[in-house]
């Protein structure tokens, strides 16, 4: 397996006239997990869109192995780079196994039929996602967390070696949420697929990333080791929060407890200013 | 152990292939069944062994004329456009992800009709000049609405009400062009505001071959990456699809088909709204839907242009009886995208 490097460097892209990304740059570690957090609005998914060639950049230029992915032909950036949106749609009824089979679509072309070869990509993302006996089920009959596992393993059957993930864990409960990031940890783990994720939780975050990336006002604010990274003032500047850091003893890495302004162990609720 | 899970998913795979098949084999065998009923059983029954002679091209006394001249032409007329609608209005559909953008809701095929009035009418137009007119504005009207409603990418929503509002007009500049039409027969009226099969004549299947074989072949070639589409934008572009690219060439296909169709026909109503999700609720949403749907096309224009010459009290035009199917299914497909916001 081939390490690739993903690099983003002088990059401002948006929507319209409004520019989101602002002169950013991003050197994505390859082989591990890359985790973006950010307060809402700062630019994450917009970042995420365009170093997979779904938004063309205004300015700068995101690079995969050196070459710049807005001039690979999508077909080809697409068996080396995966991307699982935020909403993908299932249509009505499908079952599962084709749904999972459409993740061969860049590996297929007008004339070639389907092969062996597209099977044994179905077989392996359906067993790694432990989706093998949902095989033969319509979607739409699955729970969240099932279908999220599913709408995973057409990502896996895509068999790229960098895999961006745009929220993978929203809408599901927390022990889906640690199903999901444990399942993209061991693929991590086992393939060495370099995965690049945005979470909304910073503990899960912190927990999951072996790189820690946060963002603010379409830069990256502080990136590294999760241990360096999430610190009460990085949290105070990236979301205007007050908060206490500690380790979590299972894990050793840390967990950020924020404070309010009620329930205080003292019992001294800090009033609002008067106007 | 994998390789029992890899056997099992093989099989699965291949069970539901051949379902697939075994469904769009027997609406084939249906389109042709019915289309042999046409030929043989009208006002008169022709033996089947004279309807085969007369489609040898052998003259036989009393069926020549029947079969050769009047239910022929008519036959095929309607299985092309019925193919022509299906196959237009389902990759509509599919490419916006919502039932009621089909080309026959949104304005294209108001914009072809009203473009056919125009040439024939006001311009005494005849023959295929009248499709190439027909093909020209409703590439226009889809480009307008297109257009009209694009903001940051086109939502589908947006494209589908703006697409009303264009329909509503083109149908009242299409009512006052009939208007203007001296000595305009009724029943030549009827054919632009619902769509009929009346008076075929087997010369107008030939433009109707060349943009099934032209436009189809498009919408075909682009059947895998409209699949993708299905998924939504940026999973089809994620999987390598180029989605603005393929948008475009959709497109051109279908406009180019269901104009063409409509330049000859009028705009049989709701053929091109009804097919996709018919043959989405028989064949289901595994494979594509794009030959379901022109098969169901076909079908229903077939037997409802059957059922309105044959099968109810009086005559009617085959775009009345498709407008009486089509109705309700438009006033429940609203209230059901209302209540769960649903796509096909």
């Amino acid at each position: 397996m081939t390490v690739h490097t993903l690099t983003a460097s002088g990059l401002s892209a948006g929507y319209g006239e409004t520019e989101i990304l602002n002169d950013l740059d991003l050197a994505i570690p390859p082989g591990k997990i890359t985790v973006i957090v950010g307060a809402n609005a700062c630019g994450k998914s917009t970042l995420l869109r365009t170093m997979s060639r779904l938004l063309t950049p205004h300015r700068g230029q995101v690079l995969l192995d050196g070459k710049s992915i807005h001039k690979t032909p999508p077909r080809e950036l697409a068996r080396t780079l995966g991307l699982l949106p935020q909403s993908p749609i299932a249509p009505e009824g499908i079952t599962v196994a084709d749904l999972v089979s459409r993740g061969r679509h860049p590996h297929q072309n007008l004339f070639s039929r389907w092969t062996r070869k597209d099977d044994e990509a179905v077989d392996v993302a359906l067993t790694a996602t432990k989706t093998v006996e949902l095989a033969d089920r319509p979607v739409d009959e699955l729970s969240g967390g099932q279908r999220q596992r599913i709408w995973i393993a057409m990502a896996l059957a895509q068999e790229t070696e960098v895999l961006l993930l745009d929220e993978p864990t929203t809408f599901l409960d927390i022990s889906h949420q640690v199903e999901v990031l444990d399942l993209l940890t061991d693929l991590n783990h086992s393939r060495g697929t370099t995965v690049v994720m945005v979470l909304h939780d910073l503990n899960l975050a912190a927990r999951y990333a072996d790189h820690l990336v946060t963002m603010t006002e379409g830069r990256i604010h502080v990136s590294g080791r999760p241990e360096d990274v999430l610190t009460e003032a990085t949290v105070r500047h990236v979301f205007g929060l007050e908060s206490r850091i500690i380790i979590d003893p299972t894990s050793g890495r840390p967990i950020m407890l924020p404070i309010g302004r009620h329930r205080m162990a003292t019992g001294q609720d800090v009033k609002e200013d008067q106007p | 152990m994998t390789s029992l899970t890899l056997n099992a998913i093989i099989e699965g795979r291949q069970r539901r292939g051949r379902r697939h098949f075994r469904l769009v084999g027997l609406m084939l065998v249906l389109v042709l069944a019915i289309f042999a009923l046409t030929l043989s059983v009208g006002q008169s029954i022709t033996p089947p062994g004279d309807v085969l002679r007369v489609l040898l091209g052998e003259n036989v006394p009393g069926a020549t004329f029947t079969v050769g001249q009047l239910r022929l032409p008519r036959a095929v007329l309607a299985v092309l456009a019925g193919l022509s609608f299906g196959l237009g209005g389902v990759a509509f559909q599919i490419m916006l992800r919502n039932p009621l953008a089909s080309p026959d809701i949104i304005g294209i095929s108001s914009g072809a009709s009203a473009a056919a009035v125009f040439a024939i009418i006001l311009l005494g137009m005849k023959g295929p000049m009248v499709s190439v007119f027909a093909v020209v504005a409703g590439l226009g009207v889809a480009l307008l609405v297109y257009g009209l409603s694009s903001r940051n990418g086109v939502a589908g929503t947006r494209l589908i009400l703006v697409g009303i509002g264009v329909s509503a007009m083109l149908e009242s500049v299409i009512a006052y062009i009939l208007s203007q039409a001296p000595a305009w027969s009724l029943q030549e009226a009827m054919r632009w505001l619902t769509g009929s099969v009346n008076g075929a004549q087997i010369g107008q299947a030939l433009p109707l071959v060349l943009a099934l074989v032209v436009f189809g072949g498009l919408l075909l070639s682009r059947s895998r990456d409209l699949e993708a589409l299905r998924l939504g934008d940026d999973t089809a572009a994620a999987l390598g699809v180029r989605v603005n690219a393929t948008r475009i060439m959709i497109i051109i296909g279908a406009v180019g088909i269901i104009a063409s169709a409509t330049a000859i026909t009028g705009p049989i109503a709701f053929v091109a709204f009804l097919s996709g999700p018919i043959a989405a609720r028989i064949v289901g949403n595994n494979r594509s839907l794009l030959i379901p749907s022109a098969l169901i096309g076909a079908l229903l224009v077939l037997a409802g242009d059957y059922a309105g010459q044959f099968l109810l009290p009086g005559r009617y035009p085959v775009g009345v009886v498709t407008g009486a199917l089509g109705a309700p299914y438009l006033i429940y497909l609203i209230v059901r995208v209302n209540r769960t916001g649903g796509s096909l």
